[in-house]
């Protein structure tokens, strides 16, 4: 018996091992994978900077870096040329400023809104209305705003030219709005439905609940989200350039909104295209996206920080409060109220000692009144201000989308969306730009999306915080504040010149791929992110290995986040005029693509082309755009479709 | 295994269905003639209405040509031209220095003539400017229309990005290479220049003669012989002073496809082409 039993349970045994083994294997392969995806954000951001240092560190033979910081003339092409970037990047911060000041309040109250006040049927009106927003491509606000919003401001604040600061603050903070906004939503509604009904337990109003529990919960995702909106508003190029003026001056005084300014993307937009290759001026617009890169560096780092600290607080896990913490707890009052006058003594001089005088009374009325006004007329208040800033949003969309359908409709015809451009594109169709901007965007997210998530997929699931992850995670940082301008002018060197892809479809693909890689990562990292532990611990529990737990249970589960971070890519992808600019397209092309190293015609380029350089193409410039609109207006709406089933089916 | 969730099903399915719109799209999509020639015709955005509507043109008589042409800026077109990116470049400026020393072999076409003209918005009175008073608004010395005979009105000063071809020409032969105001609001299009001054009632831009149209005013340029008109006639008579030419380039002598279509540009049809446009033929 005992012999039996040895001889039948021995190969029944190394069957097990084997098949253990192959497990074992397996789980080890599919890490590697996704470890490799996510080190691949990391080497991408090290490789664009290793080719902007190689040109840009060049332009210190002809100034110091101190002239090059802090110089106060940028004219590269004067009799005697000055290469002083302290206009411009005082200008990029001062703009982004003014865009965050904008879309900050704005972005988190719509997203309270969406995620905690809106019924169902408002929401499925509002969350489609803020993508399509982000659907709006960059050129297409920079046209808007060229003819529209700076008329307005020129009319209304009568002054000589609207093109200013103020005009592009406005459009940035529209454009950073929807990211904010479906971030920041993304992480209110992953908020445990047990803290509201506790705070609500407690007697809590629904404002004291949103407040005090949800958001401050959600504080993480809403920085991150605020990160985001403030990377797109850095980096953006084509609609800052159309409506800021772009004369390289400080404003006088610095708070004068309604001076000309111009960025550092702006500068790059305007000058790479028509600068020689190696002289020294091109090495100044390659020092110049360097300064670009470091300021978002600057940005992402503290913003790193904060993220991190906000994380130990919340899981009362790690080192517990460092001793700079714990001095700035001691004297919280104190600077508190430092800051509280500082900023004072800031506006009145700088603005008006009136409009100080104001802001300080509605501050004191903040601390103070609330505690003497029933918490239900607090949340009346509240709950005003925050449909009230729908409905600005809203408007603005309405605005926007109305102004584009109204002029393009008349160019729509089935002839213009069948045919070839002729005469410059002034008569004739859009179809070979319709079906390259197709296959760009289907490229580019058929390259970006298994590697992001699985970039996501490694950091959350598969390590826990430590060096490795932190630069994984600073690499993806900075990529994403990575302007788009700087992957065009990489695309371009890199590429198209350096590996010989010639203007062409693939190196457009690859381009804008790198280019929305960090929004997928981000995205999806928040969406595993909101996957309770406790989903993930009983598939374990269960005797699922971490692959089968992934791939079953915690992927299904995030994909509408994940989707989220799609759309958003594409809205991106299909938009972008900067980085296909010098890598991908043509303005006309007589056939359509039939390989990918052919060159292709794309839609926003081409009413980037119709807008600036082609006179009397209006209508067709306006069908252009409407078509560019409804062509992404049709992608969210399968994206919709498909989250909105998810949302559905899914339930913890 | 068949317990994979329907979600998981539908994403791959996602990934799988915009891979396959992908490659459909993009490789079987080719609907040419079989024996088709191409070439790439790149950079200025100043000359490229020009190289489009001659391309169109060639093409209608050719069935088995493809013509791309796309813009970019001069620089992009030397480059691309230099590097063998693309077969023609097109540049709104002569080679810099560092672009002969990198690129020794290219070859100059100079394919039309272009007026640099003086716009304004429609509502301004001012009746011409001398040279001297367009290098004085530019420099920001004069900032009042009222100061060169026009409404009591601030200058608004609307000029190139200090890269632009246009730019360089005008910072040559007008500006006597002094520096421009920093107060100058920059744009990187003759179109960006014409849509700013149409609609700011105290501008001034430069742009060139194609771009003139009813939405702006083109201001007569006063010099010694007499008030000359931006027009074709002038700058072939040599009286209008603001004028250059427009290139393209080839890495050496062209062949094939791309020496047919600049003959073909050369030729009476296509310089008239070039005069349609508003550009000055050469030819």
């Amino acid at each position: 018996m005992e012999y039996e039993q040895t001889v039948t349970g021995a190969p029944a045994v190394s069957a097990e091992l084997a098949a253990d083994r192959r497990t074992y294997l397996k789980e080890r392969s599919i890490r590697y994978v996704w470890f490799l995806t996510a080190v691949f954000g990391v080497l991408t951001v090290f490789f664009i900077l290793a080719f902007l240092v190689k040109d840009g560190i060049l332009i210190f033979a002809e100034t110091t870096p101190a002239e090059f910081l802090f110089g106060a003339t940028w004219n590269p092409t004067g009799a005697i040329p000055a290469y002083g970037t302290l206009p411009l990047w005082v200008g990029t911060i001062l703009v982004t400023i003014g865009a965050m000041v904008i879309a900050a309040p704005l972005g988190i109250a719509c997203a309270i809104v969406i995620a905690e006040l809106a019924s169902p049927r408002v929401k499925a009106v509002i969350k489609p209305a803020v993508e399509l927003l982000a659907g709006i491509p960059s050129v297409v606000y920079g046209f808007f705003g060229l003819i529209v919003l700076t008329d307005f401001i020129r009319v209304n604040f009568s002054i000589p030219s609207g093109e200013t600061w103020l005009a592009g603050s406005i459009l940035l903070g529209i454009m950073a709005l929807p990211t904010i906004i479906s971030v920041s939503e993304d992480a209110i509604s992953a908020v445990p439905k047990e803290y509201r009904e506790g705070s609500l337990g407690l007697g809590t109003t629904r404002w004291q609940t949103i407040s005090q529990v949800v958001v401050p919960s959600a504080l993480s995702g809403i920085t991150a989200a605020l990160i985001l909106g403030v990377g797109r508003a850095v980096g953006e190029t084509m609609a800052v350039l159309m409506v800021t003026g772009n004369a390289p001056i400080i404003p006088d005084p610095i708070y004068n909104i309604l001076s000309p300014i111009r960025t550092l993307t702006g500068t790059l937009g305007i000058e790479m295209g028509e600068t020689a290759i190696g002289s020294a001026h091109y090495h100044a617009l390659f020092g110049v996206a360097l300064l670009l890169l470091f300021i978002t560096l600057a940005v992402n780092l503290s913003a790193t920080m904060f993220l991190g600290h906000i994380h130990r607080k919340q899981t009362g896990t790690g080192k517990g409060p460092g001793r700079l913490s714990l001095v700035l707890e001691a004297h919280r009052r104190t600077i508190r109220w430092g800051v509280a006058a500082a900023a004072f003594l800031l506006v009145a001089l700088i603005v008006s000692p009136l409009v100080a005088v104001v802001f300080a009374l509605i501050g004191v009325a903040w601390r103070y009144i609330p505690s003497r006004i029933e918490p239900h007329h607090q949340q009346t208040v509240a709950f005003v201000l925050l449909y009230g800033a729908i409905a600005v949003v809203l408007a603005a969309l309405a605005v926007i989308l109305g102004y584009i359908v109204v002029n393009g409709l008349p160019a729509i015809s089935w002839e213009f969306l069948t045919t070839a451009p002729r005469a410059l594109g002034r008569e004739g169709g859009i179809l070979p730009a319709i079906v390259g901007t197709l296959c760009l965007v289907a490229g580019a997210i058929a390259i970006a999306l298994p590697i992001g998530v699985g970039a996501a997929i490694y950091l959350i699931e598969y390590t826990r915080e430590n060096v490795l992850t932190r630069i994984i995670r600073t690499g993806v940082d900075l990529l994403n504040g990575t302007p788009s301008i700087v992957f065009g002018l990489f695309g371009f060197s890199f590429l198209v010149l350096y590996l010989n892809f010639g203007v062409s479809l693939i190196a457009g693909q690859v381009t804008l791929a790198l280019m929305v890689l960090p929004t997928v990562i981000r995205t999806t990292e928040e969406a595993l992110r909101s996957v309770p532990d406790s989903l993930r611990q009983g598939s374990l529990a269960l005797g699922a290995t971490q692959w089968q737990t992934i791939s079953r249970v915690v992927l299904p589960s995030a994909m509408p986040g994940i989707i989220t971070g799609a759309i958003l890519s594409i809205g991106r992808a299909a938009g972008e005029t900067a980085p296909i600019m010098f890598t991908a397209v043509v303005f006309s092309s007589r056939f359509l693509p039939s390989s990918l190293s052919d060159p292709v015609m794309a839609l926003p380029y081409h009413l980037y082309i119709l807008a600036t350089n082609v006179p009397g193409a209006d209508t067709n410039q306006y069908g252009t755009a409407l078509v560019l609109i409804a062509l992404v207006t049709g992608i969210y709406l399968v994206a919709i479709a498909l989250r909105t089933h998810y949302q559905k089916s899914i339930r913890w | 295994m068949n317990m994979r969730s329907k979600p998981f099903i539908a994403f791959t399915l996602a990934v799988v269905l915009l891979g396959t719109a992908f490659v459909c799209g993009c490789t079987d999509s080719g609907t040419g003639p079989a024996e088709t020639e191409t070439i790439s015709v790149t950079g200025s955005t100043t000359v490229l209405p020009l190289a489009q509507l001659t391309a169109e043109a060639y093409m209608d008589t050719h069935p088995e040509a493809d013509i791309q042409i796309s813009g970019g800026g001069s620089s992009v077109g030397v480059t691309a031209v230099g590097e063998g990116t693309a077969d023609i470049g097109m540049a709104s400026r002569d080679l810099k220095s560092e672009e002969v020393t990198n690129y020794p072999d290219l070859v100059q076409h100079v394919v039309a003539k272009d007026a640099i003209a003086i716009i304004v918005h429609p509502s301004n009175t001012v009746s011409d400017l001398t040279v001297d008073q367009i290098k004085s608004i530019y420099l920001g010395d004069i900032t009042n229309w009222q100061d060169v005979g026009g409404p009591d009105e601030t200058i608004v000063v609307v000029g190139r990005d200090s890269a632009s071809g246009t730019r360089e020409y005008f910072h040559e032969s007008v500006m006597d290479k002094e520096d421009f105001t920093t107060s100058q609001l920059e744009k990187n299009s003759n179109g960006a220049v014409r849509q700013t001054v149409a609609q700011t009632p105290g501008a001034i831009g430069y742009v060139g003669l194609g771009y003139i149209d009813a939405t702006v005013k083109a201001v007569p340029v006063k010099t010694g012989s007499g008030i000359v008109d931006a027009s074709v006639a002038t700058v072939i008579s040599g009286e209008y002073p603001i004028a250059r030419g427009l290139n393209m380039f080839t890495d050496g002598e062209a062949t094939g496809l791309a020496a047919d279509y600049l003959a073909f540009i050369m030729s009476p049809d296509g310089q008239a082409l070039v005069a349609e446009e508003g550009f000055v033929p050469v030819a």
